[in-house]
């Protein structure tokens, strides 16, 4: 065991402002080397190694869909029959090479995603080229498989009651656009608009060579070129004119409101903020998530509830969920508390929710407390973009949206920068703003804005 | 119409085609339903085409019944007889095939 004098030792020094300059700072092999191939915009990270992935980041999200499901629909749609092979076929062929195919979407974008040998790149590279530019779009596969997988994406998307209030408090939020649902719900009349000729005519402006964005990272920069000026060549150009093109995007506006959705799944309640956009957008402020993080309400060690606001707020409740997050597009952001569990315990911590906001906007936070929150905020941040799952979509989305691709060195300075007094600035500026309450649930028992003290 | 179909029968000899062309010309509808493959492929026709066979079957077998002939400008005309439920048997076909030999495969490296 360490001496309780040994740790007071050290636990400033963890905590003092001049440690060590970030080793990835330095390190280029995590910058990414962002080209032009094809008219298609490719960023690699060469990472030396026997793996690599490629991600084929489209802006054709359930905000770009020009119709509820569209999105969803394209998602699923890929790596079915091309004009040159069957769906069978791919998936035995990737099968036999060892790797792995994947599609999701999110609000914005609609991700492609291959991880594979390293020497099978040009493999992969065709396959997604040939995703892209030359699917099939069968009625019958709509009708027979992916009409299916919509409605399984639809149930269990709605059999959380977390995913449920966050919809909606997008919703809410921003109404169109962002606002639009990522799964369409369960009972919304989303099939009336799908057709397979629809979706073939959304494929052509969402896989669109301006529309699309390449995110690489393993390969050798010049071999992902090289394979993507080859096999890309033929991507449309994208100028499908009709009602099924992706639509422009507006500026999202927010507007805050309230909204209580009965429910037997269980119990969520959603406390939420504008926050701060994506990095490298004009709506960033790094200060936000330095806020996530010091209201928290998950541990991020074993066995302690942390020294969050709301983790230590909520350290009584045993059957209660409690996590922030600000959710950053490509022009808002959605600062979101969510709270899920038991009906009462979500009731009574949605106050101390308002209360740890008050407690900050009154600058009562220790400043070690601040200080931790922003090593942690930088910890997320980092860790988001070098995650394969998430930095790949995030690099992508900043190359097709106009901005940069994450440079991680200068996420941290960023974060570093941020000072108490903006930590108590955004708090004061939530609380005296509009907010967004969405309560799924027990409606009996969960509470109004009115009652926490929230403007909606 | 469960009897068994005599139609790959007349269509693989050319002089009894010829002589059966007249009587029996929409092919596609004589296709016995009885497997899996034309079953999937009736699955697959548009609603419209769907119903259109359906209605030419209900309407030959109300004629069958009643022992009349169809008034000769509802009859089917050469040029409406086209294939409309081949193409799809094929492409079923030709999947169960790729299927199968997918199935049999053997990696040798």
């Amino acid at each position: 065991m360490l001496s309780r004098s040994s740790l007071s030792r050290n636990a400033p020094r963890a905590l003092s402002a001049g440690r060590r300059a970030m080793a990835s700072a330095a390190n280029p092999s995590f910058q990414y080397d962002v080209t032009e191939a094809a008219g298609v915009k490719v960023a690699n990270r060469e990472v030396a190694g026997p793996t690599g992935t490629l991600a084929l980041v489209a802006k054709a999200g359930s905000r770009y869909q020009p119709f509820p499901g569209f999105a969803d629909a394209l998602e699923k749609f890929a790596f079915k029959t091309t004009l040159k092979r069957s769906a069978l076929r791919i998936t035995r062929e990737v099968e036999l090479l060892g790797g792995e195919i994947s599609s999701t979407h999110s609000r914005e974008n609609v991700v492609l995603r291959a991880k594979f040998l390293a020497n099978d790149l040009p493999y992969f590279t065709e396959l997604l080229a040939e995703v892209a530019s030359q699917p099939k779009f069968a009625d019958h596969e709509l009708s027979e498989v992916v009409s299916y997988l919509l409605k399984y994406n639809q149930q269990a998307a709605f059999a959380n009651p977390e995913n449920v209030a966050l919809d909606a408090a997008h919703g809410v939020a921003f109404h169109r656009g962002l606002g639009s649902p990522v799964t369409p719900s369960p009972s919304s009349p989303y099939e009336k608009y799908l057709s397979a000729d629809a979706l073939a005519e959304f494929a052509k402006d969402a896989y669109a060579k301006s529309n699309v964005a390449l995110v690489a990272t393993g390969p050798n920069s010049a071999d992902v070129n090289k394979w993507v000026g080859q096999f890309f060549k033929d991507l449309p150009t994208g100028t499908t004119a009709g009602q099924y093109k992706v639509q422009p995007s507006e500026a999202s506006k927010y507007f805050g409101g309230e909204q209580r959705i009965a429910s037997k799944t269980g119990n969520a309640v959603v406390i939420a903020f504008p926050g701060s956009s994506a990095f490298g957008t004009a709506g960033y402020k790094a200060e936000a998530s330095v806020l996530a993080a010091l209201l928290g309400g998950e541990s991020t060690i074993k066995w302690t509830p942390g020294f969050s606001l709301l983790s230590q707020a909520t350290k009584g409740f045993n059957q209660l969920n409690v996590s922030t997050k600000n959710l950053a597009y490509s022009d808002a952001g959605l600062f979101t508390v969510t709270l899920s569990g038991q009906a009462e315990q979500v009731g009574a911590a949605s106050k101390n929710v308002v209360d740890a906001l008050k407690k900050a906007a009154a600058g009562e936070v220790s400043s070690e407390d601040i200080k931790k929150a922003a090593a942690l905020a930088k910890f997320r941040a980092l860790e988001s973009v070098q995650t394969l799952e998430t930095g790949l979509e995030a690099t992508g989305s900043g190359l097709i949206h106009g901005a940069k691709p994450y440079q991680i060195g200068e996420i941290a300075q960023a974060i570093e920068k941020v000072t108490e007094q903006q930590v108590k600035e955004v708090a004061k500026s939530f609380l005296t703003g509009k907010a967004t309450l969405v309560s799924v649930g027990d409606v009996f028992q969960l509470p109004y804005a009115e009652d926490l003290g929230l403007t909606v | 119409m469960s009897a068994p179909s005599i139609t790959n029968y007349i269509v693989k000899r050319p002089w009894l085609k010829r002589w059966m062309t007249p009587i029996a010309q929409w092919f596609d509808d004589l296709i016995p339903e009885e497997s899996e493959t034309v079953q999937k492929a009736i699955k697959r026709l548009s609603s419209k085409e769907a119903y259109d066979r359906v209605f030419r079957i209900r309407r030959a077998v109300q004629c069958s019944i009643s022992h009349t002939l169809l008034p000769p400008h509802e009859q089917t005309k050469p040029e409406e007889d086209v294939e409309y439920l081949s193409p799809i048997i094929r492409e079923i076909e030709k999947e169960a095939k790729e299927r199968a030999d997918l199935d049999n495969l053997v990696v040798r490296k």
